[in-house]
């Protein structure tokens, strides 16, 4: 593969063409926070978060849907960079009901983490409490509205990694809820395989298991990106 | 069907045409037809087959003439006299006088109620005066439901001309040269984006015409559509000509139901005798067309939502890049325009790029269809070239505000634009003049407001409705415009402190710098625009509700 440079944050870099701006900074310890992406799913650059600076461009870039070109000058940690993913982590908090105290994700959360990592000390946008779901009728999983951030991880593992399609997007604007098959108890729905990828790669305690308590539910997002690449390189 | 036949239909027609005296257009458009033209058109053929004039008069239905609110319109050729609300024993009166004895109704003529003088020539009237009509120019006279009756009006010529004497390269210098803009709203240079289409190297290329036009009180595509479908079917098979293309797709809102209907008749004429489908006019082009209806979406107005929907899934939008130049329909280098720039194509190619150049601003050349809405004297269509100032819009062509209130702003682009206050007035309407306002072109959509418009209200109506058609993808427009909402709708409630009003535009230029596609880019615009010009507004709310606080 050529190489081309890209400068990030000053410093000098050189990658491979057709490298997102994400996977470089990743590599280089360059920390941009994400929530809809996950190696190995496809980036649909939904979450807002990795967005980024780029010279000479106007409109900031999502960083995992954005590849280097030759000799760009990129920004990842402007002050207004950093105010708007603090108010994107705030925008997710207000928007459902995310009680860490009562969430069987507590300490295991990636939101909770993206809370503390931009700083958000407190929500200054009023909560909508949204009155959502809670749906227990699937025998092994279940899935918690209240606490979903709609990353659609869960929607791209089923169809892409399990090849199950049983998750799907209704609705629009605020009121989008995740649903199986044609919206019915993900209990009744016929196309799901059990498999538990979307519970592992869910960042929040939207997805987890049935017998999880208060704290105790682990996710293991790695798990199906090792797949994914284990099953690249076997093909 | 191969060349010659195309000259005969063209020479048929003008023989038939020819055998009337008198042509009388009923219009069909969406306005006219709730105002019961049908009826109308039902009448008037009646009455000249009661006479026994059937063979002299010819009596047609049409498309959009242009002032809606006074129909049903009736045009009498030759002379272009049009009468209005013509309804019940009118249709008579019209018979009798003006089609056998030749004596024009003064009284009855369009704006006979509003004109002291009114014209018996309606193009001499001031709406009619200051329009230069290049997209609408048959609309109005040519029957939307008779392929015939288009190539009468020199229908097909262009695609005839491009398919014999032009090479695909020829047709893009042609389209750059006549510096045509996209007329969806962004304003996009048409040429630039054909030849990016045409260089890249695929097995297949799609066309699309986006006619999912769903800003409120905007009805250009939606008259053109109704009014003219020929033209934009022939201004898609040019572009597939000029790009690679083989197969195009009109994506139409199901909310336009008679545009539909027309279109898919001129689909169905156009490929029974061969203007679509293989080897058109025996040349080694061709194209197929097929419609797709939207499901009410308005994200889906947005290329990347359309091309979703059209492949069948759920209609959001996708980052960009790639542009659907280089990845579009099924993963395919597409060109997608909008009704209004395919239907300026035809003229482009019939007189030439040299001549369109030179119709507007040098930035922005030809003309932009606007639909008249609101606080307006004549709400209907309208086309001007760029550059006309919007007083000339508004006062000249429209007849200024009713009830002699003061005029307050006028509202373009939708949900997407912004308000523009009285001391523009006399702004040169192009789309860097209108961004540079704080709103923008748009698809055309001009609502007009007076005094009594509260700003807030406004903004809070086009937040509400960005607000229901944001997608939920991304976590900005999703969350972010129902908080404006809401902060909006408290401030309207006198429930607001201060403070609000800071979140409020802290979340304005968030949600315009964050969001994935141009619905959340420029949802923010409206507010953004009443705050800038009409801030006071604001205030008095946010003051009176601490005055109630205190007597709370």
């Amino acid at each position: 593969m050529p190489k081309i440079s890209v400068k990030i944050d000053d410093k000098d870099l050189e990658v491979e063409v057709g490298t997102t701006v994400l996977d470089v900074c990743r590599a280089n310890d360059i920390d941009i926070p994400t929530m809809c992406h996950l190696k190995g799913l496809v980036d649909v650059g939904a979450c807002r978060l990795c967005l980024v600076e780029v010279e000479g461009t106007s409109k900031l870039l999502p960083s995992c849907t954005t590849k280097v070109q030759a000799n760009q000058v990129i920004h990842t940690q402007t002050d207004k960079l950093k105010k708007y993913r603090r108010m994107i982590t705030e925008l997710f908090f207000a928007e459902r009901n995310h009680v860490c105290s009562v969430c069987i994700a507590n300490g295991n959360c990636e939101l909770q983490d993206l809370g503390y990592k931009v700083g958000m000390e407190n929500v200054r946008f009023p909560y909508l409490f949204q009155n959502c779901e809670v749906d227990s009728s699937h025998s092994k999983f279940v899935m918690d509205h209240n606490r979903c951030i709609m990353c659609t991880r869960c929607v791209r593992v089923c169809s892409d990694v399990e090849g199950a399609h049983n998750w799907g997007i209704m609705n629009r604007g605020y009121q989008v809820r995740i649903i199986a098959d044609f919206n019915v108890p993900w209990g009744d729905s016929t196309t799901c395989t059990y498999c538990g990828k979307c519970v592992d790669v869910c960042p929040t305690g939207a997805l987890w298991n049935k017998d999880a308590t208060q704290g105790s539910m682990q996710k293991y997002p790695q798990a199906v990106s090792d797949l994914v690449e284990k099953r690249e390189m076997k093909s | 069907m191969n060349r010659h036949d195309l000259k005969t239909i063209s020479e048929q027609m003008k023989t038939k045409h020819g055998q009337f005296k008198q042509k009388v257009c009923v219009c069909c458009g969406a306005g006219c037809l709730s105002s019961g033209s049908e009826a109308v058109l039902k009448k008037l053929q009646e009455e000249v087959k009661l006479k026994g004039k059937e063979n002299e008069i010819e009596v047609v239905p049409s498309g959009c003439m242009g002032p809606c609110n006074k129909g049903p319109l009736v045009k009498v050729n030759p002379g272009q006299t049009i009468y209005q609300q013509v309804e019940g024993e009118k249709v008579s009166v019209i018979v009798d006088e003006h089609l056998i004895a030749d004596r024009p109704i003064e009284k009855m003529v369009l704006f006979s109620d509003t004109r002291e003088k009114p014209f018996i020539n309606s193009q001499e009237d001031p709406f009619y005066k200051k329009q230069h009509k290049i997209v609408l120019a048959d609309c109005g006279d040519v029957n939307p439901e008779s392929l015939e009756d288009y190539v009468f009006y020199g229908g097909y010529q262009a695609l005839d001309k491009v398919l014999f004497q032009m090479s695909s390269e020829d047709v893009i210098a042609e389209i750059k040269h006549s510096r045509l803009r996209g007329r969806g709203g962004a304003g996009f240079p048409t040429g630039i984006k054909w030849e990016t289409v045409y260089k890249y190297v695929a097995d297949q290329k799609y066309v699309i015409c986006n006619g999912d036009e769903g800003d409120p009180g905007a009805f250009m595509d939606r008259s053109v559509l109704e009014g003219n479908p020929h033209r934009v079917l022939e201004g898609m098979a040019i572009a597939g000509y000029a790009v690679g293309a083989s197969k195009g797709y009109v994506y139409i809102r199901g909310e336009y139901p008679l545009a539909i209907k027309r279109f898919e008749l001129a689909i169905k004429q156009a490929k029974k005798i061969g203007l679509l489908g293989a080897n058109i006019l025996g040349s080694a082009f061709s194209f197929d067309v097929e419609i797709r209806i939207g499901a009410g979406a308005f994200v889906c107005g947005e290329e990347t939502a359309l091309i979703a929907s059209i492949e069948g899934q759920r209609g959001t939008p996708r980052p960009r890049p790639p542009f659907p130049a280089e990845s579009g329909l099924w993963g395919k280098p597409t060109l997608i325009n909008n009704v209004e720039t395919f239907s300026s194509i035809v003229p482009i190619i019939a007189c030439s790029g040299e001549w369109y150049s030179e119709i507007g601003t040098t930035k922005s050349s030809g003309t932009k269809v606007f639909a008249l809405a609101g606080k307006i004297n004549i709400s209907g269509l309208i086309e001007v070239p760029m550059g006309t100032s919007l007083r000339e819009i508004i006062f000249d062509i429209g007849g200024g505000i009713p009830g002699d209130k003061a005029f307050k702003a006028a509202q373009t682009g939708g949900p997407s634009g912004g308000c523009i206050p009285a001391e523009h007035l006399d702004t040169k309407v192009d789309y860097e003049s209108l961004v540079a306002l704080g709103s923008i072109m748009g698809s055309g959509g001009l609502i007009v407001m007076d005094e009594t418009s509260d700003m807030v209200d406004v903004a809070r109506f086009f937040m509400e409705f960005c607000m229901d058609e944001s997608c939920g993808k991304c976590v900005p427009c999703r969350v972010g415009t129902k908080m404006m909402f809401d902060l909006l709708t408290k401030i309207c409630q006198r429930k607001a402190l201060p403070m609000d009003l800071e979140r409020l535009e802290e979340l304005a230029v968030f949600v315009k710098e964050t969001s994935l596609c141009g619905l959340g880019m420029s949802a923010p615009n409206p507010l953004l625009s009443t705050l800038r010009y009409f801030r006071n507004e604001y205030e008095d709310y946010v003051n009176k509700s601490q005055a109630l606080a205190g007597t709370r």
